[in-house]
């Protein structure tokens, strides 16, 4: 019995960063139909970010976190201003390819000034584990899981009750009529790839302590966040918080269940997002908006 | 003949020639550009070929990775020859390419291209936990003492890479062709017209998926030496689709020119730069200056610049 309580709170921990992951890649998809590869790099980012701030100044990487967060959200801003505004309508193939430069630019300038070496920022949270009777909770995860959480609720929040958040949901659920009832669109998408970069880089500086960075971490756990959305139903909402714990408490299940498990673990989330794709492309909850023809 | 069709035939040939040749030169060097060269050729006519079709592919590297793993097991533990282990891995590569189509059914843009990405990444989670047949991570050599050295693999990849343009040219000029690109400016729009477009997804996939495979086996005899990493590289994927896109999508000869620009640039940089961060940087610079500053690549930068002296006064790119 202990064991599968175990099994539930680790699934559950790791499901927090993942739906705060997905979360970013969610609403920048959900309002401005652009899929972002270079996702991961803001994590990638943001985990450097807290190590340097570590190994630097001896601050503890949660310290870092609001800084990391201001950062992230101006770094995406630009990057939505600079580049991803000129391909709003190009063909798919071309937003594709520009993500996708951007992740292998950011990447190798990461390898380029920092080496490709794997290194960890320790937190004050590192070391502590709670036990309760048979069950451990790490400290760090707990901590991660919190602040996850925290922020996918402030994200929340903000779209549902802010005067900006309720011209983001305008803007997703119909960019022309919201441009007609004088929402300035190209300002909230900058805005949304901001916040979403943001999340990104908070994901990153909480991993800095949770497992090891390098510069090509990003990337599999953009794959993984696709699996999150695609399960949820892109535009639910819901659907990706529900998303990143089914995929969380899967890869725990599979870890421990099947011999060697660890490893096929790292497949789950593809098996999960090939199956969602073909067999039901809404996703569970089958609230997603339909993709519009742009 | 016009004069400017001609000048083309005859640069061609001589392409075709010179790259005859390079095999018997023998120089390593020359050898190993060679192959590098014409696989990407491969690849990159071979991904151009989906997206001809609007099939956004970013799982190149799984057709790749089939087709060095069937060549290898096939060389390995049944003996194949050369010649004989390339068509197990074509017909590997293209069995994966129709299976693919069949089951993304009607998948279209993003979404497809994430099923195959999706693809890639699960072939390589089942490579690595399958050590019985790959090795897992230490990986599988060649039998050494079936390799035939350094000339045969060489022609093998120059007379593959013309083979493939030879088969994409060939298929430019039939139905097929017009069929796929209306699949591509609207799938709806091309269903009325009375093209179902599963067959010409599955068609189109399996020769695009022979052709990847067919340059992941011939890399196999170059290098002699795989495991799952290197065989489901995403950086497989990144240069099918960067070499298409440099030189000019949708066209007969911009993957060429894209591949033969990308190999040179990144030679370049390693020798001037050294490490390998540089010219995978450079790469992604590449990527994003095309996308916005050049969308029809090379080919496309010639062709408005061929209009204008011209005189005809239109800029648009025209498609091939």
């Amino acid at each position: 019995m202990g064991i599968y309580l175990q099994l539930l709170i680790d699934g559950i921990l790791l499901g927090g960063l993942y739906t705060l992951v997905a979360t970013g890649i969610s609403l920048s998809y959900g309002v401005i139909r652009v899929i972002n590869f270079a996702h991961g790099e803001f994590i990638m980012l943001g985990a450097y970010a807290a190590f340097w701030a570590v190994t630097l100044s001896g601050l503890d990487p949660l310290l870092m976190l609001p800084a990391i967060i201001v950062g992230g959200g101006l770094f995406g801003y630009a990057l939505q201003r600079l580049f991803i505004q000129r391909i709003l309508n190009a063909p798919h193939v071309n937003q594709i390819l520009l993500t996708f430069g951007f992740s292998l630019i950011l990447q190798n300038i990461a390898a380029i000034l920092w080496t490709g070496d794997l290194r960890s920022a320790p937190s004050v949270v590192s070391y502590s584990v709670t036990e309760l009777g048979p069950l451990m909770v790490p400290h760090s995860r707990l901590v991660a899981f919190t602040v996850a959480v925290v922020l996918v609720i402030g994200m929340l929040a903000w779209l549902k009750w802010s005067e900006l958040g309720r011209a983001t949901r305008a803007v997703a659920q119909n960019h022309r009529a919201a441009l007609l009832m004088g929402i300035n669109i190209h300002l909230i998408y900058a805005i949304c790839f901001g916040i979403s970069a943001s999340l990104g880089a908070a994901a990153g500086s909480l991993m800095s302590f949770l497992v090891t960075i390098s510069p090509w971490m990003g990337f599999p756990l953009v794959v993984k966040s696709f699996a999150v959305v695609a399960l949820g139903g892109l535009g639910s909402v819901l659907g990706t918080i529900v998303g990143g714990f089914v995929l969380g408490l899967s890869e725990t299940a599979v870890s421990f269940f099947i011999p060697g498990g660890s490893g096929w673990a790292e497949g789950v989330s593809f098996v999960f997002l090939i199956a969602i794709l073909v067999f039901r492309p809404r996703g569970i909850f089958g609230l997603a908006v339909e993709e519009d023809a742009r | 003949m016009r004069p400017a069709t001609l000048a083309k035939a005859l640069a061609g040939a001589g392409v075709t020639g010179a790259l005859l040749v390079l095999p018997f030169v023998g120089s390593p060097l020359v050898n190993d550009w060679t192959v590098r060269i014409c696989s990407l050729i491969i690849l990159a006519v071979s991904w151009n070929l989906a997206l001809n079709a609007g099939l956004i592919s970013l799982g190149h590297s799984a057709f790749w990775g089939l087709g060095s793993y069937a060549a290898l097991l096939s060389a390995n533990d049944l003996g194949a020859t050369l010649p004989v282990s390339l068509v197990i891995a074509m017909l590997a590569g293209s069995l994966a390419g129709s299976g693919l189509a069949a089951v993304t059914g009607s998948l279209r843009g993003i979404f497809f291209a994430i099923a195959t990405l999706a693809f890639s990444e699960i072939l390589r989670v089942v490579a690595l936990m399958t050590p019985q047949f790959t090795g897992g991570a230490e990986g599988l050599y060649l039998n050494p003492t079936l390799r035939p050295g350094s000339t045969p693999v060489t022609l093998g990849v120059v007379l593959g890479a013309l083979a493939c343009l030879a088969v994409s040219y060939a298929l430019s000029l039939t139905r097929f062709n017009i069929a796929c690109r209306a699949m591509r400016s609207s799938e709806e729009t091309s269903k009325m017209f009375g093209i179902n477009p599963l067959p010409y997804r599955v068609g189109c996939l399996a020769i695009a998926g022979a052709m990847a495979s067919l340059a992941g086996g011939l890399n196999l005899w170059h290098g002699g030496f795989l495991d799952p990493l290197v065989a489901f590289d995403l950086h497989v994927t990144v240069l099918a689709q960067i070499a298409p896109i440099v030189g000019g999508i949708y066209t007969l000869t911009g993957p060429v020119v894209g591949a033969v620009l990308i190999v040179v640039l990144s030679e370049v940089t390693r020798i001037w730069l050294g490490a390998s961060g540089y010219s995978q940087l450079i790469l992604g610079v590449l990527l994003v200056v095309c996308v916005l500053a050049m969308p029809a690549g090379l080919i496309g930068l010639w062709r408005n610049y061929a209009q204008k002296r011209a005189g005809s006064g239109s800029l648009e790119a025209g498609h091939g």
